[in-house]
């Protein structure tokens, strides 16, 4: 998987950028602020449809104007694809549109065609927040190699949301009771759908991270499990009703999963230094490359923002042995520094200033 | 800031709460019909007015009518032995222009949305079920398949599932999640030719 060109036209600080990365490694050098985060997420973008970063999507629109570009020629599988997505506000409104070689594609349908695995510092809370962030890191991957996942979900959040305001119709008298019993089914169909996918993604994705977490942090053991919900999915939510009309949300189901996170035997959240939780983080994230790799048979393209800052010599060098293998790498840094002068070497640097990329070296 | 007179206010509410016309869209259409010669205002005044007052809903199926039936439920040629369920008048269209059908409809003139408080009883469905008692052997489930159209779909198919009809969904050729309304007519001849017990 490679991303052959990217073109940005007023999004966020970039008034207007055309870039042809190398088809190995590349170093993003440059001070706070200048956009080194912002270049990522815009390649994320493509591969996601949404932004992983903005709350909003009206925050990628820049000053220049009420609409934001966002172009690139990927390939994969030796096929080249053109995929474009505007983002514009009118009205106060925010609209999104993609087109995929020049026909438009639905949000939904277009992850899985350019595929890419994203670290960034905000995936500490993969360690220290809750778990909708473990969720995410799950989603992210299925919907890239899973095809129909993406849809799933969106499906499984109607249904959710459905359900939920129907248990406050039925708890204030409006609705009878029996009028869950169709949206039970619907969610319990629609769960399995997740779950099946989570199941069969994180027996491949714990032995990964586990092998990539011993290497570079030379001998600890990482042991990450998917916690998911009861097998008879239908059968706890009809034993949840009671509770669920009381409290008026839906208490089991794929919208309350987890991974358990756990380093030499103690849960990483309460015991993990800072740096080994981002190591631990930083497997999670080769781990779902090589997962990635393994189901498609393409390594996705690899987006590290700030990764090497807080690991100490030995775990820096070990991690940037594994960005050695063949395959496309943007990773972004404050300084030089911590790349050893042959990783330089055989990569394409570019200094990042005010939305602007300067080639150096 | 200088307000409007009460009159164009008033049009502009008005034209705000028909779905899909945001604030600003109103205010253009209040213009556009302030500007407009006085027969062009006073012929969609009536239409507006003839539509309430000379349109109704079948008492059979729900289909639109100018009489206490439609006029699907009129024809002598239709099979009465055959119910189609869909979502809304146009859907039943789209479903006549095919030109495949001979059965009669049951329109629910909505979907099973508790978020938009649209439960069973509002969509007819306990009419429909008296109807299938009586001489129908067939009912088809022409709803969309998005969320809604679906579990409506699954909902009404349980419901009839005791009275012993066949009951049957067009599934094949529709695309997932899409709307029956917005397909085209070959693909939807296919889609109901190839209906599948359900
Ligand atoms: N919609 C926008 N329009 C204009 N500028 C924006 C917009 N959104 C963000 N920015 C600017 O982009 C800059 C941040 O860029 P980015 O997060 O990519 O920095 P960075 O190079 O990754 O910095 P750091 O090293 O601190 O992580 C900020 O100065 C911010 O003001
Ligand atoms: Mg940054
Ligand atoms: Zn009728």
């Amino acid at each position: 998987m490679r991303l052959v060109s990217l073109e940005l036209r007023n999004y966020r600080n970039y008034a207007r950028l055309n870039l042809e990365p190398a088809t190995g490694l590349n170093v993003l050098l440059g001070p706070n602020g200048q956009g080194k985060t912002n270049l990522l997420e815009s390649v994320a973008l493509l591969a996601l449809s949404s932004s992983p970063r903005a709350r909003r999507e009206s925050e990628l629109v820049g000053p220049l104007g009420p609409e934001a570009r966002v172009g690139a020629l990927v390939e994969g599988r030796g096929r080249l694809a053109e995929i474009r997505i505007w983002v514009r506000i009118e009205a106060g409104v925010t609209r999104r549109r993609i087109e995929v070689d020049g026909l438009p594609r639905r949000a939904v349908d277009l992850p899985g065609l350019f595929r890419v695995t994203l670290f960034w510092p905000e995936d500490l809370n993969l360690i220290k927040a809750g778990p909708e962030h473990r969720r995410r890191l799950l989603n992210q991957l299925l919907v890239q190699v899973r095809p129909g996942y993406a849809r799933a979900l969106a499906r499984y959040g109607r249904v959710l949301e459905q359900r939920n305001s129907l248990l406050k119709r039925v708890a204030n008298g409006e609705q009878p009771a029996d009028a869950l019993d169709v949206w039970d089914l619907q969610l319990a169909r629609t769960g399995v759908e997740l779950v099946a996918g989570r199941r069969e993604v994180m027996q491949a994705l714990a032995p990964e991270a586990a092998r990539f977490h011993s290497q570079i942090s030379g001998g600890e053991a990482l042991e990450v499990a998917y916690e998911g919900p009861p097998e008879e999915l239908l059968q706890a939510l009809h034993q949840s009703r009671s509770d669920d009309l009381r409290r008026g949300a839906t208490g089991v189901g794929p919208h309350r999963d987890d991974l358990s996170v756990r380093l030499d035997g103690a849960d990483a959240r309460s015991f993990a230094s800072q740096g080994q939780q981002r190591t631990t983080v930083i497997s999670l994230k080769l781990a779902e490359a090589a997962v990635v790799t393994a189901l498609t048979g393409e390594r996705p393209v690899l987006l590290l923002d700030d990764v090497l800052s807080e690991l100490d010599a030995t775990r820096r060098s070990a991690l940037l042995e594994h960005l050695a293998d063949p395959g496309q790498v943007i990773v972004t840094s404050v300084e030089a520094d911590p790349f050893p002068a042959r990783v330089i070497g055989r990569s394409r640097v570019w200094q990042v200033r005010q939305g602007r990329l300067l080639p150096c070296g | 800031m200088a307000e409007l007179p009460a009159a164009l206010e008033d049009l502009i509410q008005e034209l705000s709460r028909l779905p899909g016309v945001g604030p600003r869209t109103a205010q253009r259409l209040a213009f556009h019909v302030l500007r407009a010669d006085r027969a062009r205002a006073e012929a969609l005044a009536r239409a507006i007015l003839e539509v309430k007052s000379r349109i109704g809903y079948c008492e059979r199926c729900w289909n639109i009518a100018e009489e206490p039936l439609c006029t699907i439920c009129r024809s002598p040629r239709r099979d009465p032995s055959v119910i189609c369920v869909v979502e809304s008048p146009l859907d039943l269209l789209a479903i006549e222009r095919t030109g495949e059908y001979q059965g009669l409809y049951h329109v629910l003139n909505g979907v099973f949305s508790p978020i938009e408080g649209v439960g069973p009883e509002d969509l007819h469905v306990p009419d429909l079920l008296e109807r299938a008692r009586s001489g129908v052997r067939e009912v088809i489930l022409a709803t969309d398949a998005d969320v809604e159209g679906e579990t409506t779909a699954v909902y009404i198919g349980r419901a009839l599932a005791p009275l012993g009809v066949a009951v049957t969904r067009p599934a094949h050729g529709l695309p997932v999640g899409g709307s029956l309304e917005y397909a085209d007519e070959r693909t939807l001849a296919r889609a109901l030719s190839a209906r599948q017990a359900f």
